[in-house]
């Protein structure tokens, strides 16, 4: 619908178009005897910046074009309507000069933003001290200070119907698998709602549709890791709103990398890497294993130690594998009660969880001593695991593994290892292997181990 | 997308390996001193003798024909009626060995481990998993056989810590005392023990090689380190038991395992019975997948629906496993099964061998 060229008959139209709201204002003003009005969103706008680059100049300078007085550099013309509301509700200013259909389009969004701040859920002990924050430009600034280079690539989009949400996607054009992105741009184009929550959103329509546990998509919020992952060859997507940003496509080793890796010596490196694969393994299988022993191979114990076990156990009514499900549970509310609390009253959580259920627990014969210790090893193991996602999975697999276990022993432990890694070697990112890296063994040297970095810095393109 | 990409050179020794070594490593070498008593160990040199010449013939087959599987090249060799039959024929004795395996490992879990659970649920168990593993790509496959090579070397470190315990060298003195015929005699049974290598006939093409050797490297190596793991085994237990001793005990390894103390695992024998699951695992899930691979190529057209035939084939075999909760008709099968190999794994590619040659230089001269 195009512009009508009577200040009356416009406003009309787009006091209709923006559904009567308050916040939409008209101001008009007659200068040397021309009416102009200015539409704009009260709450979106910077005020100071209409008053100083748009009205100033209009009122005191001499001009025949609104391009000569504005000083604006977001400056555009249309008399096109929805172009122009469309302008408006991202916090543009429209000019309109009485008589005339032309809508100046004038760029004077309000930002409000946060400063750069420290990571909180990706610490480490060397390295960048940055993190993404909510404003897409600010994160699009700062994966540009860090890649400076003409390679790097950063395409937008808008997803959601509604929310018109801005999407940018970034990778170096020079190292990125072009099989790889063009399925990603096909999945991207796809999309289809009404509005995007990133990075959760994204992450479920994009993604792969087979089902499966395990993140396939890296979520981070340190933008030296992002740099990292780039010169890999993988795209990075950024979304408005969201302090986080989506790394794919990764493999299953990705979720035990951090950032301390490469900052201390490859041989520590490595080994907290190893540290890392170990305690997963723990964290899904010890509690299993325990259930296994006790239940179905006490015979594998060496005797002093089968004693101290029965002595643990002696006056438990509860089978072993009750036990461990119900401490598990218990565990699982304690940490989401943690992650809810407000601060000052988390603390109280450590005294009732920690003190009241576990010495309690044990005092009044409900659990034994030995499980506590497998539940709370089993939790802690958990917690190395630097993504959320990946110890989220390990601490979900775990009830899988306890109930194979406590009806086949230790062969349906074995079993739920088998099925668990075939599981993995089935997936696939975007066409790429999750599990298994670097099928002629090059990339393997970055994923149950951290190589030198000699080994890990010719950059090249992803393997199909 | 059954292949989706070729496998590496590590993939198909681990492969290869591990399909040959499965339920024997517990009864060797009680089937093969029979007639050869203490001198079972060079016995089992010469079953891996012969199974190095058959890989040869394989190897040679496949050159003949280096970008098509098996059952594909075989229709052109052979014409489409024979070809289609070979197929079944290859199809069901692949499936038949997943049997075997599932049936005789299922009988060991069931007398040393889970006396308890019903026979069904065991072979249930093994079979389900099994499928699972064989109705994913070939990649997948080897890279879950891959994971399964880290249990083995595990299992190998198990059986030598314990094997070099207590034992009696004179028990192996003196060497070839029975006469080569007994040793001969004897090396037949080991067949069976040693093949696996045959899916090569099916993976040949889909093997990423670095030279044109290198195939028939990695398949002697791996053939090589298999014979070598089964020498050492008949020697560890020709050490620890004596003539007499063996002739009564039908699975040696356990009972070394067995009296066997570690300070941090007591019965290693369940440890080890416990771990080596997932290495036999591999020879009925590889199997399960050439035989659907096999069976893929029995119809005008190639059934493309990998994992559905996989799961039927798997339903098959758990159908047939329930009977053999008798463990008399276990061993009449694994006999039976025995002379089966021979005729599929050595015979056939030497006939179709000589197909193609004789094939090829007609061609030539035509």
């Amino acid at each position: 619908m195009n512009s009508h060229a009577s200040l009356e008959q416009n406003e009309k139209m787009l006091r209709e178009r923006l559904s009567e709201s308050s916040d939409f204002k008209v101001s008009s003003i007659t200068v040397n005897g021309r009416k102009l009005c200015l539409y704009y969103l009260e709450s979106m706008i910077d005020t100071s910046a209409v008053q100083n680059h748009i009205l100033q100049p209009l009122l005191s300078l001499q001009w025949t074009q609104i391009r000569e007085a504005v000083s604006i550099l977001d400056y555009c013309e249309t008399d096109i309507l929805d172009e122009a509301i469309t302008a408006i509700v991202e916090g543009k200013t429209v000019v309109q000069l009485d008589g005339a259909s032309t809508l100046y389009v004038l760029g004077t969004e309000l930002k409000k933003e946060r400063s750069v701040n420290l990571p909180v859920n990706e610490r480490v002990l060397r390295g960048s001290n940055e993190a993404l924050i909510e404003n897409l430009q600010t994160n699009l600034n700062l994966m540009r200070k860090m890649v400076a280079t003409p390679d790097l690539v950063v395409r937008t989009y808008k997803l959601g119907k509604i929310s018109n949400t801005n999407v940018a996607v970034i990778y170096l054009r020079s190292v990125v698998n072009n099989d790889v992105l063009a399925e990603f741009e096909r999945r991207i184009g796809r999309v289809d709602t009404d509005f995007v929550e990133a990075p959760g959103f994204l992450q479920e329509l994009i993604q792969d549709k087979k089902f499966s546990l395990f993140p396939r998509m890296l979520v981070t919020e340190r933008p030296d890791r992002v740099k990292a992952y780039l010169m890999s060859g993988k795209i990075v997507i950024l979304a408005d709103g969201a302090p986080d940003c989506l790394i794919v496509p990764v493999t299953f080793w990705a979720f035990f990398q951090s950032a301390d890796d490469y900052q201390l010596g490859w041989l520590i490196g490595s080994s907290m890497r190893l540290l890392r694969i170990v305690c997963f393994m723990l964290a899904i299988s010890m509690p299993a294993a325990y259930v296994a022993l006790v239940t179905f191979d006490p015979r594998i114990i060496p005797f002093d130690i089968a004693l101290t076990l029965q002595s643990s156990m002696q006056y438990i009514a509860m089978t072993p594998i009750i036990e461990a499900v119900v401490m598990l549970i218990t565990l699982e509310i304690l940490r989401e009660a943690t992650i809810r609390l407000p601060n000052p009253i988390g603390q109280t959580i450590g005294v009732v969880g920690g003190i009241v259920i576990g010495t309690v627990v044990v005092q009044s014969n409900l659990v034994s001593n030995m499980m506590l210790i497998v539940v709370a090893f089993t939790a802690v193991a958990s917690f190395l695991i630097p993504s959320y996602e990946m110890s989220s999975a390990a601490r979900y697999l775990t009830y899988p593994f306890i109930t194979l276990s406590a009806t086949f022993g230790l062969i349906g432990l074995e079993l739920a290892f088998l099925m668990l890694f075939t599981h993995l070697a089935r997936i696939h990112t975007m066409g790429i292997p999750y599990f298994f890296s670097g099928v002629n063994g090059e990339t393997v040297l970055d994923t149950l181990v951290r190589g030198p970095i000699k080994m890990l810095t010719k950059r090249r393109k992803l393997r199909r | 997308m059954i292949h989706l990409n070729k496998i590496s050179m590590v993939q198909l020794f681990c492969l290869v390996i591990l399909t040959q070594v499965g339920v024997h490593i517990l009864t060797i070498p009680s089937e093969e001193s029979r007639h050869s008593g203490h001198d079972a160990w060079m016995s089992v040199l010469v079953g891996g003798v012969i199974a190095q010449l058959v890989i040869m013939i394989i190897y040679w087959l496949g050159t003949r024909h280096p970008h098509l599987p098996m059952p594909q090249y075989i229709i052109s060799l052979v014409g489409k009626p024979i070809g289609i039959v070979l197929n079944l024929i290859i199809a069901v004795y692949c499936l038949e060995s997943s049997l075997l395996v599932v049936v005789s490992y299922a009988d060991v879990i069931n007398r040393w481990v889970l006396y308890a659970t019903p026979w069904i649920v065991q072979v249930g168990l093994l079979t389900a998993i099994a499928g699972y593993v064989a109705s994913s790509t070939l990649r997948s496959i080897a890279a879950v056989t891959q994971i399964v090579m880290v249990m083995f070397l595990f299992c190998f470190v198990i059986i030598f810590i314990s094997g070099l315990g207590k034992g009696e060298i004179l028990h192996i003195f003196p060497i070839g005392s029975h006469g080569f015929g007994a040793i001969m005699k004897d090396s037949l049974p080991a067949f069976w023990a040693y093949a696996g290598y045959e899916l090569l006939l099916y993976v040949f093409p889909y093997v990423k090689r670095k030279n044109k050797r290198s195939i028939l490297f990695i398949m002697s190596a791996a053939n090589g380190f298999t014979t070598l793991f089964y020498v050492l085994i008949s020697i560890i237990v020709t050490f620890s038991f004596s003539e007499n001793q063996l002739k009564a005990i039908p699975e040696p390894m356990i009972f070394i395992l067995r009296q066997f103390h570690w300070p941090v695992l007591q019965n290693l024998d369940i440890v080890f019975i416990t771990v080596w699951l997932s290495v036999t695992t591999v020879t009925v899930y590889v199997y399960l997948f050439l035989s659907a691979r096999y069976l893929a190529f029995v119809h005008i057209q190639e059934i493309r629906n990998h994992s559905f035939l996989v799961w039927i084939l798997a339903i098959l075999c758990f159908a047939a496993a329930i009977w053999g909760a008798d463990r008399q008709r276990i061993l009449q099968f694994s006999a039976y099964h025995n002379t089966a190999s021979i005729l599929i794994v050595a015979v056939l590619p030497a006939m179709l061998l000589l197909i193609s040659l004789a094939r090829g230089r007609r061609a030539g001269f035509g």
